[in-house]
């Protein structure tokens, strides 16, 4: 039994941590996140790619770094404490599907992922109401993918699109014309949303079946990485929060000497705690018990939106009138976590895999 | 990361659920539900059940061998006891002997201690209450008054402990009394008292189930043996906050274990009712099933601790407070879900017959407030783990 990293991961944890302190301090990030049109900053995750962390969970004889779900999730935890901007997770679920497309196409397309030569993501969801049911009405035929997109996070800047269809996974490059990218104003703009119509030529990779099969599985990394981003982004949240409460007086004392705060703070610490412990078990499932992975992962991602939501929210709320301003940092944490709480698997369609795996 | 039981351990499970399969003749929720058994009937049980698991070597499984131990592991042990829960075995009598001051006496009790009293804690033939708190003393625990006073070689002890679990059928008694009044840690110490004596009065209390699991006791210049003062003069207080310790950790995952039964009978009524395909019912339940797994996840975590040789921080208070918390969500779910029914105790007409949801829903009332209030362990995490200061 031992729940803390091996010393490989711990290291790549703690490295992750210094690169980011040093290469994405959070008002550099902020700067991005707010202002540059992409919302990344590319040629920090050029250099990312350089030092590997595009094929984190991709086998080392496929080309990744061979970490696995717990060196991912040790990483993300990382990015979601920088509130790190980009689709670094929507990479990684894009290279999920890649890993399991036959066609030589999807070797070459996950090659150009993890050396960081392309951003590729997936673009699956049409509904405009959250989870799918995984019978795409985007079409397929003749070389040609016809339909909309929806929610796909930075869609507007990727070079190329996995595309659920009727007929299974096309991928298509960008192409000059043919791909038509809305920006959606979200509520965490940081994720640049977008919608896609597509009138393009395309290249088909798997048939339905496979299609399935693929995006369920990075759907489930997707809602295990979305865990851990908020697992960071908490910790994180309750750091600020803890600082502030011990330099900001009120009553002639630290208000973190008032005891309403420190019973606050304290039940922010276990729901942070509580979802590392769930986090890092499904990430473990992932790995090494393939049996219970889709249940633990349901169970994690679950946890950390609600345990995410509410500490958010305390944290804005024992900031009190600066916390609510755009100047200070908790909103930044309160919109990832909510778009994080809903996207990548919502809380509902989690809840409903607990049962179903329970044959409940 | 490794969150695998070895070889052993799952060798070592399938040895205690076959033992337990073939010596555990009626579930604890049968007995309970037997009209036969009022709760002097309930407590022989477990004590029965109590000398099966001695004579098989399965308490106090920690302890060197020479105190009736097998030098067991804290996994192992926890195995063990989520393996009792899982299969809804009795729960012993004696825990608060076995689970606190066993340990108090491996660690700070002389060698004549440990031999008159551990093989009779073990066997379950005296059973132990412990008088900690007193009626202005709860969580404040180190403000209590009861006082023990010296005579020739022996004490008098004179006071009044309450809430006391087990007390109306103990028949001895673990005290934190007082030796110095002004010295508020320094003049506890730890003493050994027979409840058997003139100067002892027990009286049962009546709990809010309707149960007297706990009680009062009164003592009025009531004896302790010089030889059955555990520690120093002044050392009680220590001897008391490490034995609280050892009772965190390898109960890690008898909690889940135990809601796993809780949450199966919950769905069975569910389904018994016709309501579990309901959207709200099921996100109810789902969420309790996610509560449920996230407190077995700490559970590992704290096993994996307790497994590296560490102790557990302050940090066993978030165990507390998930489970006890969660198990009050629980049968609140329960009551909400189940219907009228629910509420009906084990033995009224029309009662479900499986589990007594009113009496859990009542008793988990408790779980908050006993072995240190929720407020109690959310003042240990602000000040022990997030260093917050102090006004």
């Amino acid at each position: 039994m031992q729940f803390n990293l091996d010393e490989d991961r711990a290291l790549l944890k703690q490295s992750t941590r210094e690169l980011l302190e040093s290469e994405s301090p959070l008002t550099d990030a902020r700067a991005i996140m707010e202002d540059s049109s992409e919302g990344y900053d590319k040629a920090l995750y050029a250099n990312l790619a350089e030092l590997g962390y595009m094929g984190l969970a991709v086998p080392e004889e496929e080309g990744g770094s061979g970490v696995g779900a717990i060196g991912l999730v040790a990483v993300l935890e990382e990015l979601g404490r920088a509130a790190f901007p980009g689709p670094f997770l929507d990479m990684a679920m894009a290279a999920e599907v890649l890993r399991g497309v036959k066609e030589p196409e999807g070797a070459e397309w996950l090659r150009r992922l993890v050396a960081g030569e392309a951003l590729v993501l997936i673009a699956n969801s049409e509904s405009l109401s959250g989870d799918e049911p995984i019978e795409p009405n985007t079409h397929f035929e003749d070389g040609r993918v016809t339909g909309s997109k929806h929610f796909v996070p930075f869609g507007a800047q990727a070079d190329a699109m996995l595309v659920s269809t009727d007929a299974g996974l096309v991928v298509v490059p960008k192409p000059d014309a043919g791909w038509n990218a809305d920006l959606l104003e979200a509520l965490d703009h940081a994720q640049r949303l977008a919608s896609i119509d597509f009138d393009a030529s395309c290249t088909q990779l798997t048939d339905s079946g496979t299609a399935a099969t693929l995006l369920e599985s990075a759907h489930q990394l997707g809602a295990l990485g979305a865990a851990a981003l908020m697992l960071g982004l908490m910790e994180r949240t309750l750091e600020m929060t803890l600082s502030y409460t011990m330099e900001r007086q009120a009553f002639g004392a630290p208000i973190a000497t008032f005891q309403v705060l420190q019973h606050r703070q304290a039940d922010m610490f276990i729901h942070t705690e509580s979802t590392r412990a769930a986090v890092y078990r499904a990430a473990w499932a992932a790995d090494h018990d393939p049996d219970s992975a889709s249940r633990l992962i349901a169970v994690a991602k679950a946890a950390a939106g609600d345990a995410g939501r509410w500490v958010a929210g305390q944290s804005i709320q024992l900031h009190g009138g600066v916390g609510y301003t755009w100047e200070y940092d908790p909103h930044i944490y309160l919109k990832r976590i909510k778009t994080l709480e809903q996207f990548y698997g919502t809380t509902r369609s989690q809840l409903e895999k607990v049962l179903q795996a329970a044959r409940i | 990361m490794d969150l695998q039981f070895t070889p052993q351990h799952e060798k070592f499970r399938s040895e205690v659920r076959g033992w337990i399969d073939a010596n555990l003749e009626r579930r604890w929720t049968e007995e309970l539900r037997d009209p036969a058994n009022g709760e002097n009937e309930l407590v022989e049980v477990r004590r029965s059940w109590q000398a099966k698991l001695n004579e098989a070597g399965y308490l106090g499984m920690d302890w060197p061998e020479e105190w009736g131990g097998r030098g067991a592991t804290v996994v192992e042990k926890a195995i063990f006891l989520e393996e009792s829960l899982r299969a809804d075995s009795p729960p012993i009598p004696n825990f608060l002997g076995i689970g606190l001051l066993g340990p108090a006496l491996i660690h700070h009790g002389t060698e004549d201690q440990r031999r008159r009293f551990i093989p009779k804690m073990l066997s379950g033939e005296e059973i132990w209450c412990q008088g900690f708190s007193e009626p202005a003393a709860g969580s404040d625990l180190a403000s209590l008054r009861c006082r023990a006073e010296p005579d020739g070689e022996d004490w008098r002890i004179t006071g009044q402990k309450v809430w006391t679990t087990f007390g109306p059928w103990a028949d001895w008694i673990f005290v934190l009394a007082r030796t110095d009044m002004d010295d508020r840690h320094g003049g506890i110490s730890f003493f050994l008292v027979p409840l058997d004596q003139e100067g002892c009065d027990v009286r049962p209390l009546l709990q809010i189930s309707g149960e007297s699991e706990f009680g009062e006791v009164f003592f009025d210049g009531a004896l302790a043996k010089g030889e059955h003062l555990v520690g120093k003069i002044g050392e009680g207080w220590r001897i008391a906050m490490t034995v609280l310790s050892y009772e965190r950790g390898a109960s890690a995952l008898t909690d889940p274990a135990r809601n796993d039964v809780f949450l199966a009978d919950l769905v069975e009524g569910l389904r018994e009712n016709g309501t579990l395909h309901l959207p709200d019912v099921r996100e109810k339940l789902a969420r309790l099933f996610v509560q449920n797994e996230v407190i077995r996840a700490n559970g590992y975590r704290t096993l994996a601790t307790l497994a590296s040789g560490s102790a557990p921080g302050p940090e066993s208070s978030i165990e507390k407070l998930l489970w006890s918390e969660y198990a009050q969500k629980q049968s609140e779910t329960a009551l909400e879900l189940l219907g009228p029914r629910a509420h009906l105790r084990l033995r009224s007409p029309l009662a479900r017959t499986e589990m007594d949801w009113a009496r859990e829903f009542l008793w988990d009332r408790a779980g908050t407030i006993y072995s240190g209030s929720s407020e109690i362990q959310r003042n240990i995490i602000s000040k022990r783990v997030l260093n917050l200061p102090t006004s």
